[in-house]
């Protein structure tokens, strides 16, 4: 099944003195994923909890296919990866992993499937204190993958994961929701990474967030090695970079 | 080698205590080691059947208790918007004086245990809901949000988060009521119990029964720290992981204006004023003793009956606060000292389990003859009734500090005081806001207590003059004052409890 | 400690007493057709109230038809508020703290007097003794503030001045006076200084109703809802009391024995309840019971007792008292 498409409809949000968002339109297309990268405190986060319908919008809509975020979530069709892991520390690994099923109301038979695939093989039944903070990492990014969700948020996941297990993640994990057709969005600093993950990135300006560029990366080429090292992989690299620094100076 | 040494000092202890019991000519105020082990020898059934029967009300008393805490607890978790309602309720029960509570829970329920069950479950379940209450919220947004990304309702966090984070501070709840249970069923035999050891040390200080007396106080005293010591090793066996406590950045508050904050007080007021006519009209409790807030207003409108119970407020408060303040600083100085110096914790944590285990009526009367009637007296026994629960509940909060951030000073060649001054004591902040919070009704509590028995002035004294008076007017005039002041107090602390954690522990204000 | 061994009426009847905390109201072979009584006793169970084991323990009660429960006091068990509110048919007070309560509203009598003198006291070490009122001056009292109006009037009635005692407010216990913080004490003739005798601290008391403090103490009091309608009950509660203390007053050890056998919990000392119970029958025994009975009390006894009362302040009728059950009893 197809995640749904996210749609941002002219949002506006502030917080106190502060407004992160404004005249926000964008749409997160159905089944790809779509990286934001911008300035630190750009209100990329702000936009992943508007997905989640963590807070609502002051002005304007976001739609999650034909639903609103709420029900989404309701239907346990969404999860989430943030940069702290967030793990129980009373639970195993194995038990933490399980916990994104059990709380979304899924089976949550391939646990083991996607411990072998994170890497934490062998450490299963080990608690989050005995782990490095990659692993945990690890362990939290299998946690919002074993619902099988519609819509993936991943805010900064890879940011305390060290750069081999990283390059591995970047290969190893995409395939995950690629092949599920999973909707995601995904926030990062890393531009590299976006380019290297996303279907497309959306480069914000600082706040209030808005759009600067729409970039598609390339389609149907497959996400490995060459396509790191491709000239096309370079090139897109240096437009996301031109929009942000266009971005800043304006 | 420790153990040698640990094992010497006990005997040299014995031998000088046993000293000074003889080296006092005549002395039938200290009573010597082997004197009191003579004594429980030869009345050891008689004690055996009363630490039975205390025990098992303590027992019954700390279960519902708790029981009552955790509840309360959760349902101001779950519906925050009761919390401030509930608090109020439950802080102005803590603060009913047990000499006006005491007639009316032994008219309630008759001859028999009701009574003693009853004030040792009053005795325990504030200092476990708040404990409770800190650990609940010491969640990090991360968590709600998660839960909420998952479309679950805040009792999924509750269930999956909050209650297992919450467990060390149960724990730390549980291990401070253990004492508290026992006193509040010592003090609960009070009420014309039949059996027990509250019964026994009444009989024995006016019998001049020395050994006796010290005999009770310390087979109370072991009791007492036994259930502590069992509660702390459960605890750890439970809770088997190191618990984390996740500070994050600090959210603006929701403004209130001031008209809101008003309504809300008028409120909660007009709730506690109608639950104590309801309450009373509805168990049938007789107007000659259970007055209704109309005759204590009626009472206090007399301009005299309001100078006599405010002199008596103001000099009640000026005698309860060097104290207050004492214990508390008593309390994290020691718990600080605890982790500079951890071997100081196996002579200290007992004596100070003992001295909140041992009855304020047993120990009150040998502070005083040490410390004098004045304000030094008052001040030692206010101080060492709110000490013991400050210092555990602080050890607790400076065990809270994340392991990184110490062994990140460390690895900068930080010495132990300053890992303690710069991060273990503002992690240990919540935890010592929750003790100065529970501080205040106890410390009214303790200080009439001594004006009642020692000082002969003040609320204590005019509640106490009830018994030959019966004017029940009168002594619920002073409950309502004492339970105002005690609101007022506990308001002002958390004020600036809310100020200082906006820096260092904004999750504790959710 | 005695256990009873054999099941008669009088262990049904002892185990209801002493059995009162676990709730039980009476044994089964007494529970049919008597009569249900609560009886709130002042204090702790002691030989005080030997008179009344005695009725339990001989069955007088049973024999009228009455199941009576001896609810023992406490430093926190008022026992006005059971009697008014009808938890207590009969409740043991003294006619100051009756008056009180009766001023604050409660619909009490004083129905009969145990103690015919009042047994407040001024205890002093032999060294440093109290004999007479005088010797007060100069001296550091030990009592409870709330008892200031009783000192009072004793000075008042022997004219001397208070300002010149210095009350120190201290908890009802004989510790500070023996660790010579205080040098007298307010007490009960029949407790601290018997502690203190039983302890090898010699001792001295001056009974403050040889020097005109006379008050009731020990009185029965008992609502006027009560005496209107379970006027049957009340004699028959109080003709058992007068043939329990006529006991009493015949073997004040076997008294003293009862108290500590029927209360092994209680934590007594034999040898101290029995200097007790010889000690109170002075009080309680008087020409005035010789000729009429135990409990009794007169005009001329009240007048004295209005008077007394007065000087603590207390306006008083003599209405408070009625003899009219007592009448009954002994007619």
């Amino acid at each position: 099944m197809v995640g749904p498409e996210i749609h941002f409809e002219n949002v506006k949000k502030r917080f106190d003195s502060v407004t992160a968002v404004e005249a926000f339109s964008a749409t997160f297309k159905a089944g790809q994923t779509t990286a934001l990268v911008g300035p630190s405190g750009c209100g990329k986060s702000t936009v992943l909890r508007l997905i989640a319908g963590l807070t609502g919008p002051d002005e304007g809509t976001v739609r999650l296919g034909s639903e609103v975020p709420a029900q989404v979530a309701r239907r346990g069709a969404l999860a989430v990866a943030f940069q702290d892991p967030s793990l129980l520390p009373w639970r195993t690994v194995r038990s933490n992993i399980a916990l994104g099923a059990e709380l979304a109301r899924k089976p949550s038979d391939h646990v083991d499937t996607l411990i072998e695939l994170v890497g934490l093989g062998g450490f299963a039944d080990h608690r989050p204190a005995e782990l490095s903070g990659g692993m945990r990492q690890r362990a939290a990014i299998a946690r919002s993958l074993v619902s099988q969700p519609e819509i993936l948020l991943l805010d900064e996941p890879f940011g305390a994961v060290d750069a081999i297990t990283r390059r591995r993640l970047n290969t190893d994990l995409p395939p995950l929701w690629r092949d599920r057709g999973t909707t995601v969005a995904l926030v990062t600093h890393s531009v590299e990474e976006a380019v290297l993950l996303s279907d497309r990135v959306l480069v914000l300006s600082d706040r209030p967030a808005s759009v600067l560029a729409d970039i598609a990366t390339a389609p149907g080429v497959p996400r490995d090695s060459a396509y790191r090292a491709s000239d096309t992989f370079r090139e897109l690299s240096d437009r996301i970079f031109e929009a942000l620094e266009t971005g800043a100076v304006g | 080698m420790i153990w040698f040494v640990r094992v010497l000092g006990i005997c040299l202890f014995l031998v000088a205590w046993e000293f000074a019991a003889r080296g006092v000519p005549g002395s039938v105020l200290i009573a010597g080691p082997s004197e009191i082990a003579e004594h429980i020898q030869s009345e050891f059934a008689l004690y055996t059947r009363a630490a039975f029967a205390t025990s098992v009300n303590a027992g019954l008393g700390f279960v519902f208790g708790n029981l009552a805490a955790i509840v309360l607890a959760v349902i101001m978790i779950v519906v925050p918007k009761s919390a401030r309602l509930l608090s109020a309720f439950a802080l102005l029960l803590f603060c009913i004086p047990l000499i006006a509570s005491g007639p009316i829970l032994r008219v309630l329920f008759g001859p028999g245990e009701g009574p003693q069950i009853t004030l040792a479950a009053l005795a325990v379940y504030y200092t476990t809901l708040l404990a409770l209450l800190v650990g609940l919220r010491a969640v990090s947004q991360n968590w709600t949000d998660f839960m909420a990304v998952y479309g679950r309702h805040p009792l999924s966090t509750l269930r999956y988060v909050r209650a297992r984070a919450s467990l060390p501070y149960l724990f730390v709840g549980l291990q401070i009521s253990a004492p508290a249970s026992f006193l509040g069923a010592m003090i609960g035999e009070f009420t014309g119990a039949e059996r027990g050891l509250g019964v026994l040390t009444l009989r024995a200080m006016r019998g001049l029964e020395t050994e006796a007396t010290w005999a009770l106080a310390i087979i109370s005293a072991s009791i007492a720290m036994m259930a502590y010591a069992l509660l702390g090793l459960l605890g750890r066996r439970l809770v088997g992981y190191t618990p984390v406590i996740l500070l994050s950045a600090p959210q603006g508050q929701p403004t209130q204006n001031l008209w809101m904050r008003v309504a809300e007080m008028a409120f909660i007021v007009g709730a506690v004023l109608a639950i104590w006519q309801i309450s009373m009209d509805v168990s049938g409790l007789n107007r000659f003793f259970a007055k209704r807030p109309g005759d204590v207003f009626v009472f206090l409108a007399e301009s005299e009956n309001l100078a006599t119970v405010l002199s008596a407020l103001s000099e009640t408060l000026g005698s309860a606060l060097p104290g207050y303040l004492a214990g508390l600083g008593l309390g994290a100085a020691l718990a600080a000292a605890l982790i500079l110096a951890p071997s100081l914790g196996q002579v200290a944590l007992p004596v100070a389990v003992a001295l909140r285990a041992v009855p304020i009526i047993t120990t009150a009367p040998l502070l005083v003859l040490a410390f004098g009637r004045g304000i030094v007296g008052t001040t030692v026994v206010v101080a060492v009734m709110i000490f013991f629960p400050t210092l555990v509940a602080c050890g607790q909060g400076l065990r809270q500090t994340p392991g990184q951030i110490v062994e990140l000073f460390r690895s900068y060649g930080a010495s132990k005081w300053q890992t303690l001054i710069k991060a273990q004591l503002p992690a240990m902040l919540p935890a010592f806001f929750a003790s100065a919070r529970m501080a205040v009704p106890a410390a009214l509590l303790a200080v009439t207590t001594v004006e009642w028995l020692a000082t002969g002035q003040g609320l204590g004294m005019l509640m106490a003059m009830t018994a030959s008076t019966s004017n029940y007017n009168m002594l619920w005039s002073c409950v309502a004052v004492i339970a105002l002041a005690a609101s007022a107090i506990y308001a002002c602390v958390a004020m600036i409890e809310r100020r200082i954690l906006r820096v260092y522990a904004s999750e504790q204000l959710s | 400690m005695t256990q009873p061994t054999h099941l008669t009426r009088r262990f049904f009847l002892q185990t209801s007493a002493a059995g009162a905390a676990l709730g039980a109201v009476g044994g089964p072979a007494l529970a049919a057709g008597a009569t249900a009584v609560n009886f709130q006793l002042s204090w702790l169970h002691s030989v005080q109230f030997g008179g009344s084991y005695l009725a339990a323990r001989n069955g007088y009660w049973s024999d009228l038809g009455l199941d009576v429960s001896l609810s023992q006091g406490g430093p926190n068990a008022p026992v006005e508020p059971p009697v008014v509110s009808g938890a207590a048919l009969v409740g043991i007070s003294a006619a100051d703290y009756t008056a009180s309560a009766v001023s604050q509203g409660a619909p009490f009598k004083i129905i009969a007097v145990a103690m015919q003198k009042n047994p407040f006291a001024i205890a002093s070490l032999s060294k440093n003794p109290v004999n007479t009122p005088k010797d007060l001056l100069g001296k550091r009292i030990g009592m409870a503030v709330a008892n200031t109006p009783v000192l009072q009037a004793l000075c008042t009635l022997n004219d001397i001045d208070i300002n010149e005692i210095e009350i120190v407010p201290t908890q009802y216990d004989p510790a500070p006076l023996v660790s010579g913080q205080v040098d007298c004490l307010l007490s009960w003739e029949t407790d601290l200084p018997v502690a203190m005798t039983v302890q090898g601290v010699e001792n001295t008391t001056m009974l403050m109703a040889d020097y005109g403090y006379a008050l009731h103490s020990q009185t029965y009091i008992a609502t006027e809802d009560a005496l209107a309608n379970r006027r049957a009950d009340l004699v028959a509660l109080l003709k058992g009391e007068v043939m329990g203390w006529n006991d009493y007053v015949a073997d004040t050890d076997a008294a003293a024995a009862l108290a500590v056998d029927m209360f092994p919990d209680a934590g007594l000392n034999l040898e101290a309840q029995k200097l007790q119970a010889a000690r109170q029958v002075p009080l309680m025994f008087t020409d005035l019971t010789d000729a009429h009975g135990f409990g009794w009390f007169t005009d001329e006894t009240i007048a004295a007792n209005v008077e007394t009362l007065a000087l603590l302040g207390q306006d008083v009728s003599p209405d408070l008292w009625d003899r009219s059950l007592l009448e009954e009893v002994h007619g």
